[in-house]
């Protein structure tokens, strides 16, 4: 064998952003590996390519803003449809209500019109009022909702709520609050964990999460502050100083803290758990 | 391999294509978020994105009976890919800049531990949706693949019908035009920057 360069050959621009990927056969995944540790241009380069991967990775999912509709019937093709058909489909429009009010970027105001066990309520109502015909449908059967959204169900004596992924039963998102009850001009003190998450990130953006307070539909959205990664587990939370949060009044009530986590992993898989939360003045 | 139809996506797909609406609802409710973001990073527009992600929905349900092996996320938005083009070869606001900044604004104020870093984080969201709306389609529908709706290579080019290698170079490319484009505001990759040297 005549003896190797010294440092092998400069990675393409293409195999050095394939490796952020981890998408390189495993040779030349090692070779890229090797080469970069070894070359300040190259180790400049790739984490000018993962910086941006990571900005765009960091653009929040946002939800849509109306509800994605089906008729009741599938649609035939045009040349068979009768006039009046379309009129009539729409009116029977199968609203796919679904609490996606509060997925939105984590940084933006945020209500809610529901506690984590229903499902629907503003959203169908407004778009009934937008398309006129559509009839507010049914929110999804009980077994399809509870499969995306979990309650507090398992709460015990601390303020804690888990969800679990029905998918993956490793990836949990467990909320919990240092207490139920806080003084109107009292510090809450929030902790998120994302068991399993497919990212280590600690922007909240990056891993889909949102929090937000919740009282009689309408909520105020919390930033998740990332707080640490613990074995690999991002840990959000926050120390919450309730007299600046824009609360109607009167401030004091029953609230509850609904964590809705959209797994950062493109399947658009939503875990949600909530805990309750009472204001005292 | 590329990523294969879930357990519970065929479920799902099988009842569908028997005509079970509440099962297609489900398929719905499972992909609508990353498929609408998937159409809004690519023509910027809430409003365009909402329509091509519903038309793809509807598609998807009249057409579900047609779909044989494929994965049905993959041929899902490869309907939706299509639209996208559609929309852009119409000509529709192409080059319209995104007017997001207001959408999905619902309720009341925010509140923040950190204002000021929430400000900023918004900036540089806006810089980078910016460079992603600057990038010639092919490009962009292979980055937004990648980096906003987190699918494998491979998983990219049965989306889009082209070979591996193919995705690897738009990427690459991709990513380096975002680079260059970000890298003209100063300020942008500072914080990463601190620690390099
Ligand atoms: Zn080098």
């Amino acid at each position: 064998m005549p003896s190797e360069p010294r440092v092998p050959t400069e990675p393409s621009l293409e195999e050095l952003s394939a490796f952020i990927d981890s998408e390189l056969d495993e040779a030349a995944q090692a070779r890229v590996a090797e080469h970069v540790a070894g070359c300040r241009d190259c180790q400049a380069r790739l984490d000018g390519l993962r910086q941006t991967a990571h900005a765009i990775r960091g653009l929040p999912m946002e939800s849509p803003p109306r509800p994605f509709t089906i008729p009741a019937q599938r649609r035939q093709s045009w040349r068979w449809a009768p006039a009046g058909w379309i009129g009539s489909a729409a009116v029977a429009l199968l609203l796919v209500a679904v609490g996606i009010q509060n997925l939105h970027l984590p940084s933006g105001p945020a209500a809610t019109s529901r506690s984590t066990s229903t499902v629907s309520g503003g959203l169908a109502q407004g778009a009934g009022a937008q398309k006129g015909a559509v009839a507010p449908l049914a929110a999804p059967a009980p077994a399809s909702n509870d499969q995306y959204s979990y309650g507090s169900a398992s709460r015990a004596a601390a303020n804690v709520a888990t969800a679990v992924d029905p998918t993956n039963s490793s990836r949990r998102l467990v909320l919990d609050t240092d207490s139920t009850s806080y003084v109107a001009n009292g510090k809450m003190q929030v902790t998120v964990q994302l068991i399993g998450s497919p990212s280590t990130s600690l922007n909240s953006g990056d891993q889909g999460l949102t929090l937000t307070l919740v009282r009689n539909g309408v909520g105020v959205a919390l930033k998740p502050v990332g707080v640490e990664s613990w074995n690999g587990t991002p840990i959000f939370g926050g120390r919450y100083d309730l007299a600046s949060l824009p609360l109607s009044s009167p401030r004091d009530g029953a609230y509850r803290l609904e964590a809705t986590w959209v797994v950062p992993d493109g399947s658009g898989r939503v875990l949600q758990a909530s805990v309750p939360v009472t204001i005292t003045s | 391999m590329f990523t294969s139809n879930s357990q519970d996506d065929r479920d799902l797909v099988g009842r569908a294509r028997r005509g079970d609406r509440e099962a297609f609802t489900q398929l719905i409710v499972q992909y609508q978020v990353p498929l609408y973001n998937m159409a809004l990073r690519m023509v910027g527009r809430p409003d365009d994105a909402a329509d091509i992600a519903q038309e793809a929905f509807l598609r998807a349900w009249e057409k579900i009976r047609t779909l044989r092996e494929a994965p049905f996320k993959s041929w899902l938005f490869q309907i939706a890919a299509n639209l996208c083009y559609d929309h852009f070869r119409r000509g529709r606001r192409y080059g319209a800049m995104p007017d997001e900044e207001t959408s999905n604004v619902i309720g009341l104020g925010i509140a923040t531990p950190d204002p000021q870093e929430q400000a900023e984080a918004s900036e540089r969201n806006r810089l980078v949706r910016e460079s992603i709306q600057a990038l010639e389609h092919d490009m962009r529908i292979a980055i937004v693949l990648r980096d906003v709706n987190g699918m494998a290579y491979d998983e990219i080019a049965s989306v889009l019908r082209v070979p591996l290698g193919t995705v690897k170079s738009r990427i690459a490319r991709a990513r380096a035009q975002v680079q260059e484009r970000l890298q003209q505001y100063p300020d942008f990759f500072l914080r990463e920057d601190a620690h390099a040297e």
